[in-house]
């Protein structure tokens, strides 16, 4: 955080010349102190329709009954649950940078946390939608809640897993929001400065009254310090927690003791693919390159092939424990996900997750902004289906044969999932809108160490060793996007 | 001493000031500024903070006080004066019959809501059929007629009588004949009414038809012995059965009484005595009774007649001349096993077809009589009423009617322009008979055709008797007034004949106390209380075969080759559906057929390995057309166990004019029938072509192998005589278990359940008997696609294949095989096994479902949110979610969402909203009901005192409920039997729910 001297072989976390205080904050205010683009709009207009797709559908089905999904006798969660889980472990993402790397000091960090934390409560939130949505009396959705209420001595039952649930995701979801917030007052501070009238006002509320002081900053400094110390254990026990609704039943394929480590490396895994997939877009639409750079892309790259091989060595464990407990419920459970009627989910899980992310480990793609682009996507699906595998795969054919059934989504349910992703989007649009998408103040840390323009400032006065100038100015060249390609046109 | 005190407020009222004076007269004595506020200053003026408290204290007090009202009333009439019989809440019983059989009506607050079989009854009384079961919901039926029609319109019943007895005065008076179309009538005061309508009219005369008919064997017995009638078989006496196509336990002649003698010998009981018979199965269609034969054997149509033919010859030793059964070496060989087995059993031996044909029921009785069956497996000296329709009777009053000598016709519980094959020519026919009378209950396909409508009351209406076997008289009495403008049949034939006595509840009771209750020695009080009178069976004879078969012979074997064209259709009843008569019944629809598992349709029944080699894949839809020329296009189902080359179709289906439920569901598949040598027949040759385009059947099983796993456990009788542990897998040490949870015994009542998978026949009586109890919403065709129905309680059907001595269970291993004709079929009643470690109580994150003291699983639905985990975590699969609000919702139009029809629901059972789970309740509130009871009478409950609604209707005996912590009880005398079993015990879930097993007796191959 604090700016110190840096390696001069330690890659630059901000690009470009003539980069002062002002022109990041004029950089990063631009979507906010401006009016919207076509490109917003467009994105926007899209959003918003499906999140009225949304509306129509959830509120068809809270008018008639869950019987407006495709759930039977048998397969009792589907596309809901999946759906829940998708955006829990999306959300894991944010969490991770803005509490783990913190504590760890990575400080490219501080370029992508904002916009992957406000990626992580629009995730939680639509997941919270869907735990909702799908009871089948949502206007008693509190009831899981331990209230005190007039029922006599009803109270929750602490054995059940949706308890837990409850408390898990209801703890991330506050704890996310203040942590995000508060990293944002710093921000709030400057808008506020800068803006005029009704729009002072609101962000002067907004603001809490930050007033820049040495003791406000070294405030800001403890209270992040903290937060990430509350957050760092919520990025491993929320999913920890939603993994435990299947491993604590007894539905052969959700009774494994390997979903929480697994799940949380998946949880990852498919955050570092969305806040690819969301700002891969954004620094190219908001011209945010200098401060989103290669090394970051790269970096998240690396970060999903290691969550992406755990996550495939969880497959292959599930599938030889199977095999190794001797249990014929069990093995059946997997050779039906392997070659059952819902080969194609397996299969289609196995290549977006294991296979498609191995690509990284060559250079070339993982430098490759629309191949890191197309593979977030690919392992944002394969994500998808991993949850619907392990949900309905595992439900469609349980003990007793008499049961099996087929699950066929209807088209509400398609609706919803459609519309929670219109949902997410139009937040997270309003988002780039009003608030910063990067952290200013924490870019602004790395301007005197980590930035290009200091290090070649470094090399212009001599400062350094030349071979380790040499080393620094070919690294550039050879890996790296420093200097402006003309591929970055493409996106 | 008077006090003059006087207090004085001020010295203005001392001195008496004329100011006071003039203003102590006003109530207020300072004039209040009321107008002053209310002006346009005043209301602008700015309010001062004390006359805000003020009107806040104001507003909060008047609201108050507003909210004290009473909660809106709902208007509901309470007994003025209240009826002597009945307490709301407490169910009276009312002895009645249906089918001949006893039954008690319970009523609740004056409406019947629930049959139970009567207990101290005689016939089929140890359970009820599903369509026993499911009547009570027929008196509900939105369908029916409200009122009598004349001229397709509305009339009075005045109006009706004066027309049809003006026209019966015409018909009279021309001189043209009166029939009285019939099902057969086994009521011995309504067919007194019909004889005295008969004097007086001479021209009429009773016309008794089924559409599934028993003619065949009652005229060949009349050949043969002189006795016309269907004689009482006697199942429980018989070691050996060999059946031909006879479906005894689902749909033939008294399906339910045979159901109880049959599982006599080869239940619990039985086999502790070292007793079990043993059932061979020869036939077409996989039926209910051939899914629990110990050797099944399909066999064509065509070859039908040929078997028992070959079985006659290999018992007897004569050669016959032309029977040849070379073309089925499968059936030739069981042929000679099974005669050798009857041969052995002679005396205890019993052969019954299913055949129409008087030709074959001929050599059935030679063959009988052969083994000397008569007067120890038959019974001829008392003969069963049931069924004594006539097809030749029937088709000479078709051509009357077509040459026009029929002046009027009367239709009673007959529908010929549904059922009969020949639909062109009754309506043909009936077109030329001038007065055309129906006695049905709704415009049905026949009704619609008749010019007067005279709607008959439901048998819950009514006054009546029957009479189905010899000795045995049981009464009909009403247990609620008509609902509609509605009149007895028997009640209308009496004010058109003008008889002497014009009260049929008189004629009824005349009847019994001149002819019938006499001789029993009772009063018609006592006789109301107990519901029948039984005199007791007359000595059964022995009756000997002696006539030369060989005409016999040479008419099968011509009939034979006469079906052995191309395809051979076989047309066959469902047990659920029967004839089609209560097709408009949504229990009855929804209850899947036992074998196919299909509801809410008919089908085309193909052997898998044939459909693949004619080219059709299930639920392709395929035109079958009869030799007659009759078209259907119906979807292909696969029916493993099926013969090859040949269609089984269910009749009673592609009702038109039955009612909302019933009407479209299906295929009339009737028309194929044909009349041959006097008697209808229900097989033809046919042709299959594929139409294009498929057809989903709704099935509640789509799964149909139990993956070798041991869920399902059975054995083969030598082996149990062997070790009666045998296949339960009860051997050596108990396994230590480890519990997560402490031990919480159980020390007053434990209810559990024991079901015994060798008496379970699967006949579905239960499932309907728990839908009708526990108020369980139809759901309809599309949901149950969905696989959505609600039952509690289901049956699962597993087939295994055999092959040489190994026995085939997964599907991977099936879809191997070359042969698939060789299946064993189970079936394993599922319903909550109330696990003592319910997997379902810990999920619940509201305590929605919870443990009871006494062993119970209870399902609080008030509480429920609906997450559904519980049904996820329940690896029985028993837990059933409302995903609708099926009571209120348009869609589910078929129960209890019409206001008429929600009549028939328990009031003491909950009626859940969506959202909620629901499942077994192990019918909670009989067991609360039980409980009190006893308290009441202060006294402990005693065994037996509390049943469920599926064991009070399995005639099997094959589910019995009670208090395991009564070592004495009898479900813990059957929980400690040696076959007992539970289902996936291994989790430790601890159900309490225990099974017996399957036990086959199978020949050692």
């Amino acid at each position: 955080m604090s700016s110190h001297h840096e390696s001069i072989l330690r890659e630059p976390l901000i690009t470009g010349e003539n980069i002062t205080y002002t022109k990041i904050t004029n950089d990063i205010l631009v979507p906010v102190e401006n009016k919207a683009n076509k490109a917003w709009w467009i994105g926007f207009t899209i959003s918003a329709l499906g999140a009225l797709l949304w509306v129509v559908a959830v509120g068809y089905t809270f008018w008639t009954g869950i019987g407006a999904w495709g759930l039977n006798k048998t397969v009792g969660w589907a596309w809901d649950i999946t759906g829940f889980v998708w955006w829990v472990g999306i959300g894991h993402a944010g969490t991770l940078i803005s509490a783990i790397l913190l504590l760890f000091r990575q400080n490219w960090r501080n370029s992508i946390n904002r916009s992957a934390e406000a990626m992580t409560i629009f995730a939680v939130i639509c997941a919270a939608t869907y735990v909702v949505s799908h009871m089948g009396r949502p206007w008693l959705a509190y009831w899981p809640l331990p209230l005190p209420n007039q029922f006599g001595s009803l109270w929750v039952n602490f054995n059940s897993p949706l308890v837990w649930d409850v408390f898990a995701i209801s703890t991330y979801f506050s704890v996310s929001l203040v942590f995000w917030y508060t990293g944002l007052l710093p921000d709030i501070a400057t808008v506020r400065d800068r803006a005029t009238g009704l729009r002072r006002r609101i962000y002067s509320i907004m603001s809490f009254g930050w007033n820049g002081s040495v003791k406000t900053w070294q405030r800001f400094e403890a209270v992040s310090l903290i937060l990430a110390g509350v957050s760092t254990p919520l990025v491993l026990s929320v999913h920890t927690i939603v993994s435990m609704d299947f491993a604590t039943s007894l539905v052969p394929g959700w009774h494994t003791t390997i979903f929480p480590p697994y799940f949380v490396a998946g949880a990852i895994f498919s955050g570092f693919a969305m806040v690819q997939t969301l700002l891969l877009v954004t620094r190219k639409v908001m011209n945010f390159e200098n401060y989103i750079t290669m090394f970051h892309i790269e970096s998240m790259n690396k970060i999903i092939i290691l969550t992406g091989s755990i996550v495939g060595v969880a497959y292959l464990t599930e599938l030889f424990i199977a095999w190794y407990s001797g249990v014929e419920y069990e093995q059946y459970a997997f050779l039906n996900r392997v070659s059952g009627p819902y080969w194609w989910a397996y299969w289609s899980m196995m290549t977006c997750n294991v296979i498609s992310p191995q690509l990284f480990w060559l250079k070339k793609v993982r430098t490759s902004i629309a191949a890191s682009w197309i593979l977030s996507i690919v392992v944002n699906i394969g994500m998808w289906f991993e949850r619907f595998v392990i949900i309905v795969t595992s439900l469609h054919r349980d003990y007793l044969p008499s049961s099996w059934v087929m699950f066929y989504p209807s088209i509400i349910d398609v609706c919803v999932f459609i519309g929670s992703i219109g949902l997410f989007f139009t937040m997270f649009l309003l988002f780039l809108r009003v608030l910063p998408a990067i952290a200013m103040a924490e870019v602004k840390l790395l301007l005197k160490s980590s930035s290009d323009q200091s290090k070649q400032k470094l090399i212009r006065d001599k400062k350094v060793d030349p071979e380790q100038a040499e080393a620094y100015l070919q690294s550039l060249e050879k890996y790296d996007s420093v200097i402006p390609k003309p591929e970055y046109a493409k996106i | 001493m008077e006090s003059n005190k006087k207090y004085w407020k001020g010295i203005e009222e001392l001195q008496k000031t004329p100011d006071f004076v003039g203003s102590n007269k006003n109530e207020f004595a300072e004039s209040l500024p009321i107008e002053e506020v209310l002006s346009d200053a005043g209301l602008s003026s700015v309010t001062p903070r004390r006359d805000f408290l003020k009107a806040l204290g104001f507003g909060l007090g008047a609201v108050t006080l507003a909210a004290c009202q009473p909660t809106p009333v709902h208007k509901s009439i309470p007994y003025l004066v209240k009826p002597e019989e009945i307490v709301p809440g407490i169910p009276n019983y009312y002895a009645s019959s249906h089918n001949g059989q006893s039954i008690l009506v319970k009523t609740r607050e004056g409406r019947p809501i629930k049959i139970e079989g009567n207990p101290n009854g005689i016939f089929g009384n140890h359970g009820t059929a599903p369509n026993t079961q499911a009547s009570v919901l027929d008196l509900y039926d939105v369908s029916k007629l409200k009122g009598p029609k004349l001229n397709q319109s509305n009339t009075s019943w005045k109006a009706l009588d004066a027309f049809v007895q003006g026209e019966l005065n015409k018909v009279q008076a021309s001189g043209k004949k009166l029939r009285i179309v019939s099902s057969s009538i086994s009521s011995p005061s309504t067919k007194a009414v019909i004889a005295d309508f008969i004097a007086q009219f001479p021209a009429a005369k009773l016309v008794q038809v089924d559409p599934v008919s028993y003619t065949g064997i009652i005229k060949a017995n009349e050949n043969s012995f002189g006795k016309a009638g269907l004689p009482r078989y006697r199942f429980d006496n018989a070691d050996v059965i060999v059946s031909f196509g006879a479906d005894f336990l689902g749909t033939w002649i008294a399906s339910q009484e045979f159901t109880r003698q049959y599982v006599s010998n080869r239940n619990g009981a039985s086999l502790k005595n070292k007793k079990m018979s043993r059932h061979i199965q020869f036939e077409t269609g996989m039926s209910l009774t051939g899914t629990n034969a110990d050797s099944r054997i399909p066999v064509k149509p065509s070859e039908e007649g040929v078997a028992i033919l070959a079985l006659y010859s290999a018992i007897t030793g004569i050669a016959l001349a032309g029977v040849s059964l070379s073309e089925n070496v499968i059936a030739d060989k069981a042929i000679k096993l099974a005669a050798k087995e009857l041969l052995n059993a002679k005396g205890r031996a019993l052969v019954v077809s299913g055949s129409n044909d008087v030709s074959v029921q001929t050599i059935v009785n030679a063959i009988n009589s052969f083994l000397g069956s008569y007067g120890s497996t038959i019974d001829l000296d008392n003969p069963v009423t049931l069924y004594s329709g006539n097809d030749s009777e029937f088709a000479e009053f078709i051509s009357e009617m077509n040459r026009g000598e029929v002046g009027a016709v009367f239709f009673l519980n007959s529908n010929p322009a549904y059922e009969y094959f020949s639909n062109k020519l009754f309506v043909d026919g009936l077109n030329k008979v001038s007065l055309k009378v129906s006695f049905a209950d709704r415009e049905d396909e026949t009704a619609a055709l008749c010019n007067v409508i005279a709607p008959n009351h439901n048998y819950l209406e009514s006054w009546g008797d029957e009479s189905v076997i010899s000795g045995l008289y049981t009464i009909v009495q009403p247990t609620i007034n008509p609902v509609h403008d509605t009149r007895q049949a028997e009640q209308s034939l009496l004010t058109w004949s003008a008889n002497s006595v014009q009260d049929y509840y008189q004629y009824v009771k005349n009847n019994w106390e001149r002819n019938i209750l006499p001789g029993a020695g009772k009063t018609w009080k006592q006789l109301l209380q107990t519901g029948f009178v039984y005199s007791g069976e007359m000595p059964s004879a022995s009756y000997a075969f002696n006539q030369s078969i060989t005409a016999v012979v040479q008419t099968v074997v011509n009939q034979s080759k006469a079906v052995a064209k191309d395809v051979e259709v076989q047309l066959y009843q469902n047990a659920a559906i029967l004839d089609g008569k209560h097709a408009n019944n949504a229990f009855l629809q929804e209850l899947p057929d036992p074998v196919s598992k299909v509801t809410w349709d008919n089908f085309a029944a193909i052997a898998p390995k044939y459909a693949e080699k004619i080219g059709v894949t299930e639920f392709d839809l395929v035109e079958i057309k009869g030799a007659n020329g009759y078209t259907v296009t119906l979807p292909v189902l696969f029916q493993p166990g099926q013969a090859q080359g040949t269609i089984s179709i269910a009749v009673g289906y592609g009702r038109t004019k039955v009612g909302k439920a019933g009407d479209g569901v299906g295929k009339n598949a009737y028309p194929f029938a044909s009349m041959v040598n006097g008697t209808l027949q229900f097989n033809t040759s046919a042709t299959i072509t594929k139409t294009g385009g498929s057809y989903e059947l709704a099935q509640t099983q789509t799964h149909h192998s139990y993956e070798g796993r041991n869920i399902i456990r059975e054995t083969t009788f030598n082996s149990y005589l062997k070790d009666p542990h045998s296949g339960s897998g009860n051997h050596g040490t108990e396994h230590k278990t480890y519990d997560l949870w402490n031990e919480r015994p159980i020390t007053g009542h434990n209810w559990v359940m024991a079901i015994d998978l060798n008496a379970c026949t699967g006949c579905g009586s239960c499932i309907v008997a728990c839908n009708v109890e526990n108020n369980i919403p139809v759901v309809g065709r599309e949901e149950v696609l969905k696989r959505r129905e609600m039952h509690w309680l289901r049956i699962d059907r597993y087939y295994s294949f055999n092959e040489g001595s190994e026995s085939y269970t997964e599907e991977k291993e099936i879809s191997e095989l070359e042969d698939l004709d060789n299946v064993s079929v189970v079936h394993q009643p599922m319903l909550c096994q109330h696990c003592e470690h319910a997997p379902c109580e810990t999920v619940c994150p509201v305590l929605a479902t919870v443990h009871s003291s006494d062993g119970l699983n209870h399902m609080a639905y008030n509480r429920c949110v609906g997450t559904r985990y519980c049904a996820n975590n329940c690896p029985y699969k028993v837990r059933r979610f409302n995903w609708f609000n099926y009571w209120n919702d348009s869609r589910f139009d078929n129960y209890m969402n019409n206001e008429f029809t929600q009549l028939v629901l328990n009031p003491d059972v909950t009626v859940r909203s969506r959202g909620v789970m629901e499942k077994c309740s192990m019918c909670i509130q009989r067991i609360q009901a039980g409980k009190l009871e006893a308290k009441m009478e202060k006294r402990t409950l005693k065994d037996g005192d509390i049943k469920m609604a599926c064991q009070q209707a399995c005639s099997a005996g094959a589910i019995i409920f009670g208090d395991m912590n009564d070592p004495e009880s009898e479900v813990s005398k059957a929980l400690g039997n040696e076959r007992t079993y539970y289902v996936l015990e291994e989790l430790n879930v601890q159900p309490g729910i225990g099974y017996q097993v399957k036990v086959r007796n199978t020949v050692e191959a």
